[in-house]
């Protein structure tokens, strides 16, 4: 069937198409006052709003926000030795290892090989926690942050000294029994 | 011994009737017929026969009463297999158990992660449980086993697969295990490193982390490549390969199983020349002459200024073309050369032009040998050519062949060849003398008298009547298995009669699994000649409209200024040519020389005007011809580094240039084009060679070959080799290292030849040299330095020196003679 042009014009009412005198009135300033009971009503409810970023939502414990990758805290050695199953368990094939090997003098982790090279793609990764299941090291843990907007998409590539870091303490823990 | 006939018998394996051919190991029937996986570590049939070493494979066999080894029970008719009882599974989880007793858990850090076999045989058939709370054995780790492949002792599950290969497979009795129970580990048994021609094989024989490849080490895990199929052109073997590919990078090549073609091994060079892919010194994008040195430019300006200096030139242009070059780029060669240029003087022959009808006769489809034929043929005879360097895979089919089927080795060659202790019976002759010994066979074989002509090979005669003898008693399929260089230098054409007059004696042509199997001297030699790189064939060896120079005319030309201009492709004659002075004259007389490289080579470093780079092999398209006649497919396995352009484009767009378009647009387009001219590929596709490739002399078409004429051919007398007299004769040989790829390969540097001079002990004591000594070696005012290598098997009056590499080439020599002096 061919498109005709003709019926596909819809007329648009701007309003009745003659003053309506008192019914008209009433549809002008009662429906109004009835949606503003409604309204007024919700003013004894008090505030609800949370006024974030100023204020925030505690996450639970088990949140999975941003990565973290750690050390050990004793010898102060990355606990990741690049093995990449993380990078195999990541369902969104967000991350990228690359290893290399220790060497007497340069040494950064504790087993033979370390990870010269990790990046997570972090606009690509669904925070699903499977690199944290996969990792045999307990090397790589879902933190809290979840303050992840940025201006660039480059930015958003986290590299193994920003996921080493120390992270910035901005989001609440709730605690016990909250 | 020929080809064991194949019966089929049927049994049982889980309560399924299979058919499987009588002899077949039962862990191997099941898999292939059966569909049944018995779990295997220390087993594979391309090592050989069975050790049973680790007993994963126990299985019930109905009538036996205890378990058997599925990897060391051939099948029977009537045999029934139980795979998956509670027995079995018990025996399978107390295996594993008892395996991983000792083997660490650090498979995060091992590089055999996610492509372990014990990781999937634990996975796949273990209790999941280990009893074990001792402590686990140790061991220093990791320790280098040599260069290239780094070792784990801790890891290793004593399964014997290395050790087995050492000793059965590549033969060079390396590697051994020491100490007894728990306390045995692999070593090499003088402790010296592993450094074999074949030795990269073990990483991939060993079912656990225990050997890996250094270069390789930590590079990637298996999730985080891509195999790519493809076929390594370093050498004529032609092996399979697949490459490891990550962020378009090759990590490692690992072989691609092709019976037909390399039986799943691959040499040194094969598995770890593809860091040359990577390395800096690869030239990646086009360079051109200024001011004495070649700087990089844009392609506009190179293509434009090739094509000014290839129009300039016209017909005197000249092009050496060199055996990595694909039957694609050959025939867009002979476009830009015949068709374009108007010039007939190409050649891809480093020895010279043969006659035409000869190389017919010697490429005749009937006449071919195949690579499988040489592990089953009566006897082999192995005629001037070393397989382990001219083409490496070769050699251990001959050893399997000798080792497995009974086949009767013989080698007739001037230099010690790595074969002479699996030979029935090995020939010296004198080098370059290859005419005169064959001529010298085939006389005895007649019936004639040989000793004048094995005189004059400089061979003994009583070897040439052995060798005869033992050639008559083996049977009726023979291989000559024969070295390109029998039909190069001056007396190549009586080279090839010789050749064929031994051929015709033995009755090879027409014979089922025997015949004739060239070694040529480039990857694709054979393709390139089929495809009209000669300057005396055009396409199809069909006979050309002109007959234009040969390599060494060429030279000689450029060097009296008849030619001007040369197209090095692929080839650097400094390098590959039998004369080095020659070609020094030539390229400093050439006034353009054009050359495709991807290294800066002598010549193309020295003489080029314009380099444009080459395509590694990985990043390479289009077909090549192993020498038993497979059409073999390469396909592109990773982006063109740098600035690195299509070859076949390159060519094909320098013709346009010059005002003659060949019109291809792809590269498959000139394929097809090729499989269309070529009488003897019609039929051929892309898509018919696939991943294994094709042999046409096996195809219909190749009835279509062009006649050639049949032997006997009426030989005359060979000159007699020239007697040492207080001199020694000069032989020459390419090793399997001498190559730029090698060079510039970071992991195998350390293999990368310097000149050595081979010699005999008795010449060694004459002249006062020792082991290891700097000495000259002189002849007529030229000189090469190298160290003195004694060898107690070279013949006496003969010095061997390397070709094929820089600076001190044997190439630099005139023979036959020279002078041996301590440095």
């Amino acid at each position: 069937m061919a498109w005709d042009p003709e019926k596909d014009v819809i007329e648009v009412i701007r309003g009745p198409k003659e003053a309506g005198g008192a019914g008209g009135l009433y549809r002008a300033f009662g429906e109004t006052l009835r949606g503003l009971k409604t309204t007024f009503g919700q003013l004894r409810m008090g505030v609800d709003t949370i006024q974030y970023p100023e204020e925030k939502i505690p996450v639970y414990p088990r949140f999975r926000g941003r990565h973290q990758l750690h050390r050990f805290e004793d010898s102060g050695l990355e606990k990741c030795v690049g093995c990449s199953l993380c990078a195999a368990a990541c369902p969104s094939d967000c991350i990228r290892v690359v290893a290399a090997e220790n060497t007497p003098e340069h040494r950064v982790s504790a087993g033979e090989r370390y990870a010269a090279v990790y990046e997570i793609n972090l606009s690509r990764c669904i925070f699903c926690g499977y690199c944290e299941v996969a990792c045999p090291f307990d090397a790589i843990t879902m933190g809290h942050d979840f303050e992840l907007s940025d201006a660039n998409r480059s930015d958003l590539i986290f590299t193994k000294e920003m996921l080493l870091a120390e992270p910035i303490e901005r989001t609440p823990l709730r605690a016990e029994g909250e | 011994m020929p080809r064991p006939l194949e019966k089929l018998v049927s049994l049982t394996i889980d309560g399924n009737e299979v058919q499987a051919p009588e002899g077949m190991m039962l862990a191997d029937a099941a898999l292939k017929y059966g569909d049944v996986e018995i779990p295997v570590f220390c087993y594979d049939a391309k090592i050989g026969p069975p050790v049973g070493a680790c007993r994963m494979c126990l299985v019930e066999i109905e009538g036996i009463p205890k378990m058997q080894a599925g990897c060391s029970v051939a099948v029977t008719d009537g045999m029934v297999v139980h795979t998956n009882t509670p027995t079995v599974k018990a025996a399978q989880e107390a295996v594993l158990e008892f395996i991983l007793i000792n083997h660490p858990l650090d498979c995060p850090v091992c590089d055999k992660g996610g492509e372990c076999p014990l990781q999937d045989n634990a996975f796949g058939w273990g209790g999941g449980l280990s009893r074990f709370i001792e402590p686990k054995r140790h061991f220093e780790k990791p320790l280098a086993l040599s260069p290239l492949i780094a070792i784990d002792r801790e890891r290793c599950i004593l399964c014997y697969r290395c050790v087995r290969f050492s000793q059965e497979v590549s033969e060079d009795d390396q590697l051994v295990l020491e100490e007894r129970g728990a306390d045995t580990f692999v070593t090499t048994f003088d402790a010296h490193p592993y450094v074999a021609p074949f030795s990269g094989n073990i990483t991939e024989l060993c079912p656990v982390g225990a050997l890996t490849s250094r270069p390789y080490r930590f590079r990637a895990r298996p999730w985080d490549i891509e195999q790519a199929g493809s076929v390594c052109t370093l050498c004529p073997a032609q092996c399979n390969v697949s490459f490891s590919v990550r962020d378009e990078r090759v990590l490692r090549v690992m072989a691609r199983d092709h019976e037909g073609v390399d039986d799943g091994w691959l040499c040194d060079k094969g598995r770890f020349a593809y860091q040359a892919i990577h390395v800096d010194e690869r030239i990646t994008e086009p360079m051109m002459r200024d001011g004495g040195e070649l700087r990089p430019v844009t392609w506009d300006l190179a293509i434009e200024s090739a094509a000014k200096l290839l129009s300039h030139a016209g017909a005197n242009t000249g092009a050496l073309v060199g055996g990595e070059t694909t039957n694609e780029e050959g025939v867009l060669l002979t476009h830009l050369m015949r068709e374009t240029l108007g010039s007939n003087d190409l050649d891809s022959r480093p020895g010279g032009a043969l006659e035409l009808e000869l190389l017919r006769a010697l490429n005749a489809p009937t006449l071919q040998a195949s690579v499988p034929d040489l592990q089953y043929a009566h006897a082999v005879l192995v005629l001037d050519c070393e397989p382990v360097d001219d083409a490496p895979v070769l050699d251990l089919r001959l050893r399997k062949g000798v080792r497995h089927h009974g086949v009767k080795l013989l080698i007739g060659s001037s230099r010690p060849s790595a074969l002479d202790q699996r030979a029935a019976l090995s020939t010296r002759f004198a080098p370059g003398c290859g005419e005169a010994f064959a001529a010298a066979l085939g006389a005895e074989l007649a019936g004639q008298s040989s000793a004048s002509l094995a005189a004059a090979a400089g061979a003994d005669p009583d070897d040439v009547v052995a060798l005869v003898a033992q050639l008559r008693d083996a049977g009726e399929e023979v291989v000559i298995l024969w070295g390109e260089r029998l039909t190069a230098g001056p007396r190549r054409n009586e080279g090839a009669r010789a050749l064929l007059n031994l051929a015709d004696q033995l009755g090879l042509d027409g014979q089922d699994g025997g015949g004739l199997l060239e070694i040529p001297s480039g990857t694709n030699s054979r393709g390139l000649r089929e495809v009209g790189v000669l300057p005396n064939a055009s396409i199809g060896l069909a006979d050309a409209a002109t007959a234009g120079r040969d390599s060494q005319q060429i030279g000689e030309a450029l060097a009296a200024g008849d030619l001007s201009a040369v197209i090095l492709l692929h080839s650097d004659p400094l390098l590959d040519q039998p004369s080095s002075a020659l070609w020094q004259r030539a390229l400093g007389k050439a006034s353009a020389v054009i050359a495709h490289a991807a290294f800066l080579t002598p010549a193309v470093r020295e003489h080029a005007n314009i380099v444009f780079p080459a395509e590694s092999y990985a990043e390479k398209e289009g077909t090549v011809v192993h020498p038993d006649s497979r059409v073999q497919r390469l396909r592109r396995s990773i982006a063109r580094q740098g600035e690195t352009r299509a070859e076949w484009a390159l060519l094909a767009e320098l013709a346009a240039k010059i005002g003659n378009d060949p019109k291809a647009l792809t590269c498959s387009m000139v394929s097809a084009r090729i499989f269309e001219q070529v009488p003897f590929y019609a039929g051929l596709s892309l898509d018919l060679i696939g991943g294994v490739g094709v042999r046409w002399s096996e195809r219909e078409a190749a009835a279509s070959f062009p006649a050639a004429p049949a032997a006997p051919f009426a030989l005359d007398a060979p000159p007699v080799a020239a007697s040492p007299n207080g001199l020694l004769r000069l032989g020459s040989f390419r090793s399997i290292w001498a190559s730029p790829e090698v060079e510039a390969s970071p992991a195998l540097a350390f293999l990368h030849p310097r000149q050595r001079v081979e010699m005999s002990a008795a010449d060694a004591e004459r002249l006062g040299i020792s082991h290891g000594e700097n000495v000259t070696v002189a002849s007529n005012g030229d000189s090469v330095e190298g160290l003195a290598h004694i060898r107690a098997s070279a013949p006496d009056g003969t010095v061997f020196l390397q070709t094929s590499i820089p600076g001190e080439s044997a190439a630099l020599l005139e023979g036959p003679l020279v002078e041996v002096k301590r440095a």
